[in-house]
Formats: C-alpha cells, structure tokens, sequence
C-alpha cells in the first residue's frame, strides 16, 4: 500500500464566483502531522470541507489511497469515508447523545464491533482523552476543553488511518492546549495514523508538525510548502514570515501597564 | 444538507428526499435511532396533551356558546350537540391541534436543526455517511405523522366535553342527552375527513419544521428566523390545505 494517504492534486475552491483558493496541491504520508496554515478567511476550512466531502471543488482531485472521492460514487464515498476520522472546530458532538454514544456511533457504522466490542472500545479511547468516566454525560453538561477532548475521541474511535483536526486548540488556555497537543502527538506515534492539522496556534504547530502547507488570501493560493519549523526559520515570504513571526516575543507589544513601568522606572533611574 | 443538494425548487426536492427516505427503507434500512423517535414521539404525545386539552376544551365551549346564543332563538338548542359535534370532528379539532403542533413541536423542529446546523453537528453526520434526511429528518416526521391521528382522536373527544360543559350550563341539556345527540350527528364521513386532515397536517408541520431547520443560516440569528419561518409557513399552509380539502370534500360530496 502507498505511503501517501492523501493525494490534493490542483485543488479550486470557490462559493459561486468567488475564488477562495486554487492550486492547491500536496500530499500527506503515514505517521506524520501536517499543517493546513494560512490567516483567518484564506480558506483553510473551506479545504477542509472539500477534503471531507462537504464541499465539492469546482476543479481539481482528491485522492485517498488513490481513489478520486468526487469522482466516486456514494457507495464508494462512504468506502472512504470509513478512512478518515474529523475533529471539527466546535468539537460538533451530537447534542442528543451521551458521550459514550457519541463514540459509539462511528464504530457503529464503520466498523463490525457488535454492542458490547463498541462500549468497550468506546471506554478505551474515552480513557486516553481523560474522559473515561464521563461517558454518560451530555455534551452540554462539559466544559469547552472537554468538548474537544470527546471530539477527538469520537474521530479516532473508529481507528481512522487519517485525522483531520480544526483548530483542536482554539479557545482552550495554555495547559489545556498542551496537553491537546501531547494527546495529538502520542495517538500519532500509538496508531501511526496521518493528522492533518489546521490550526493558528503557533506554539502547536512549531512543536508538533512535520510537514504543512502555507494559504494565502490574497493571492488565494498557496505561496509555501513545509515543515512549519522549517518555514519558520528559513522562509522569506512576507505573508508567511508575518504570520509564523507574529507571536515572536521581541516583536510582541508590551502590554500597556508594562510600558507605564518601564516609562516610571526609566524617569526614575535617570537623574541617578 | 449538502449546499449543492438545494435546488431551484428546495421545498419540492426536500419533500421529494422525505418520501424517498421514507419508502426507499421501509422499514428495516430506516437509518435512525429508535430512542431519537421515541424522544420526540413522547416530545410531541404526552407533552403536548396539556395544551391540546386546555385549546380543544375551549374551542368546543366557545362553539356551543356561540351556537346556543342562536340556535335557542329558534327552539332548536339540542342541535348545539350537532354543531359542535360536527365542526370539531370535521375541522377544528384537526386544524387547532396542527396549529398547537405547529407552534410547538414544528418550531422546535426548527430550532433543533437549526442550532445543530450552526454548532457542525450536521456536518459531522455527514462526514460519516449519515444523510441529514435519514437521520434527523424520517424520525421526527414519522413520529409527528404517528401521533396527530391520536391527538385528534384526544382533540375530538375533549371539543365535544367543551361543548357539553357550556350546553349542560346555558341550555339545561343532560350530559347523557347532549352525548347521545352528538354520537347521532357524528359519522364515520366527518371524523374520515379530520382524520386524513390530522395525517396530513402532522406530516407537513413537521417536514417544514425540519426544512427551515436544515436551511437554517448558522448563526443565531438564523435560529431564530428558521423558528419564526417554520411556524408562519407551518399555520399558513394548515389553513391552505384545509381549504383544498374543503373544495374536495364538497366537489366528491362528502
């Protein structure tokens, strides 16, 4: 079987007559993380759709284990499907079921685990997330970080050979995100799954990524391919060099109340 | 939904995507879940019953007053028992109990869907292969489609207490005789005809509650316009159908 699970060959993605982004081509391999990059509105969720099946490119191929999806058939479709697991940016658990059954319900439908194999598996990875005994809570009953967390669950539930994850960090603070990022890298090296990865956290995709792609909006299409370490330290574009650079922190403006400190200090060092 | 699947004519395709859901797994490929369709059966039976009680009590009182306010001008009180027996099991009870449904269990419909629109969830039904319409739309539609016969049948039955209640009041008739005149009047034709109108009502309030649901804008403001848009179009379409039914009923003479 080939390496690379994800073949984009020439991607164009567009809502009627507007063109969000063309040209958009790579390839994920086995066992590595990689990063969709790009300001907000440049269209990194709109590829995601398309790679996902929710939304269809107006040209351009996107082949699985080289398989077309948007040339197959809906039978084939959900073939593929069984391939891929999703984390979506709201984590999207289904409001009317109970985590364990969120979990469940992938396995129900892409694997061939009778009920008492599903539970059992649905414990296992709710255990890897640090949900295990929250099972039977609802969704509303969890706060954010845990959303995701169950999100995360219910994609790789089902072992997926491919993980696509929108903004797993988004909105969760600094020791949440870590730990978000630990839990991403350890299921990558557990499963040797590929993960593909959209996200604006630098710090994440500094440490966790091994190979990514660079989106730019204005030019709607991609100006830089890379590991997101690699561009970091050697690109030269300026659209990537703003966005990779921007959490720099000699560059970062001090807050306010820090520069009144400096300011007072400095008036009071100076007639000394 | 999938964008791509919206049509020109959305309503018809989504009308046309229910009937293919409904018929194409009858029964055994159905793709939802049993505990979604008794949710929302017991959503819209045993919770709804207070309301239709409370309106179908009043509606039967309401027509007896105003029947008896006349129909004792000319001696003929006891067809009280007729007219209400009559306008509830041919119309009211079917119409008022859709427009209760339409305004409760349509519009949560609508802000169901709505809201799952806006937080993915129908997405990531999707990403898995499970069709919005299989999935969220069959079982609230069969359920509404399953119980409407029943509240109709409920609806009747406490109309005609309504009814009962202010005659016994205004015109001295005994319950016993005010019932047996109104076991006369009703036939098998007018409680036939508000039965197929409830099936049908049932069916329509609930596929408009999930259409304005699943085309909801995702935000909350689109929430609240699908809530608004379900329930408008759900009553307008009641009072519509009714009438087709009306002109039918009198072309066939029943």
């Amino acid at each position: 079987m080939a390496a690379t699970l994800l073949d984009v060959q020439g991607l164009e993605i567009r809502y009627g007559d507007r063109l969000v982004q063309r040209g958009v081509s790579f390839g994920v391999e086995r066992g590595t993380i990689f990063a969709v990059m790009g300001g907000s509105g440049c269209g990194k969720s709109s590829l995601l759709k398309c790679l996902i099946g929710l939304l269809e490119p107006a040209a351009g191929h996107v082949l699985y284990d080289g398989v077309d999806y948007w040339a197959s058939d809906e039978a084939a479709r959900n073939r593929l499907r069984a391939g891929f697991g999703m984390l979506f940016q709201s984590a999207a658990l289904w409001s009317s079921m109970s985590l364990m059954e969120n979990v469940c319900l992938p396995l129900e439908l892409h694997t061939r685990l009778d009920a008492a194999q599903r539970e059992h598996r649905a414990r296992e990875v709710l255990g890897w997330v640090g949900l295990a005994e929250f099972a039977a809570y609802m969704p509303a009953d969890l706060s954010g970080g845990m959303k995701k967390r169950a999100g995360l669950a219910r994609a790789i539930a089902a072992e997926a050979p491919l993980l696509y994850l929108d903004e797993p960090s988004a909105g969760l603070d600094p020791v949440s995100s870590l730990r978000l990022d630990e839990l991403i890298v350890s299921l990558r090296d557990r499963t040797g799954a590929a993960i593909v990865l959209v996200s604006h956290e630098l710090p994440s995709l500094l440490a966790i990524c091994d190979d990514g792609i660079f989106l730019d909006g204005d030019s709607h299409a991609p100006v830089a391919r890379g590991a997101p370490r690699t561009l970091y330290e050697e690109s030269s574009h300026p659209v990537v060099r703003a966005f990779l650079h921007r959490e720099e922190p000699l560059t970062r403006p001090a807050p306010a109340r820090a520069r009144t400190e400096r300011a007072s200090s400095a008036v009071d060092e100076g007639p000394s | 939904m999938h964008p791509t699947s919206l049509l020109p004519l959305r309503q018809v395709a989504f009308l046309g995507q229910v009937v293919l859901s409904a018929l194409s797994g009858f029964p055994a490929r159905w793709r939802f879940r049993g505990q979604d369709f008794a949710r929302v059966a017991a959503d819209c039976s045993a919770r709804a019953v207070p309301i239709v009680t409370v309106v179908n009590v009043l509606v039967g009182a309401i027509l007896a007053f105003v029947g008896a306010v006349q129909l004792v001008k000319f001696g003929a009180g006891i067809y009280v028992a007729d007219l209400v027996a009559i306008a509830v099991s041919r119309e009211m009870a079917a119409i008022i109990t859709a427009v209760v449904m339409a305004g409760r269990t349509g519009a949560a419909f609508a802000a169901e869907l709505a809201t799952m629109q806006t937080n993915e969830e129908v997405d990531a039904l999707e990403v898995l292969g499970l069709n919005a319409v299989d999935f969220l739309v069959l079982p609230r539609v069969l359920a509404l489609f399953a119980i409407m016969p029943l509240l109709f049948v409920y609806a009747c039955v406490t109309g005609l207490l309504g009814g009962m209640v202010v005659a016994a009041g205004m015109l001295d008739l005994s319950p016993a005789a005010y019932m047996e005149r109104s076991v006369d009047a009703l036939t098998w034709t007018h409680l036939g005809l508000g039965l197929a109108k409830s099936i049908v009502f049932g069916a329509m309030v609930a596929i408009t509650g999930c259409y304005f649901g699943l085309t909801a804008r995702r935000d909350a403001a689109g929430v609240g316009v699908a809530t608004t848009q379900a329930v408008v179009v759900s009553i307008v379409a009641v009072i519509v159908i009714d009438a087709v039914f009306a002109v039918c009923a009198d072309a066939l003479g029943i």
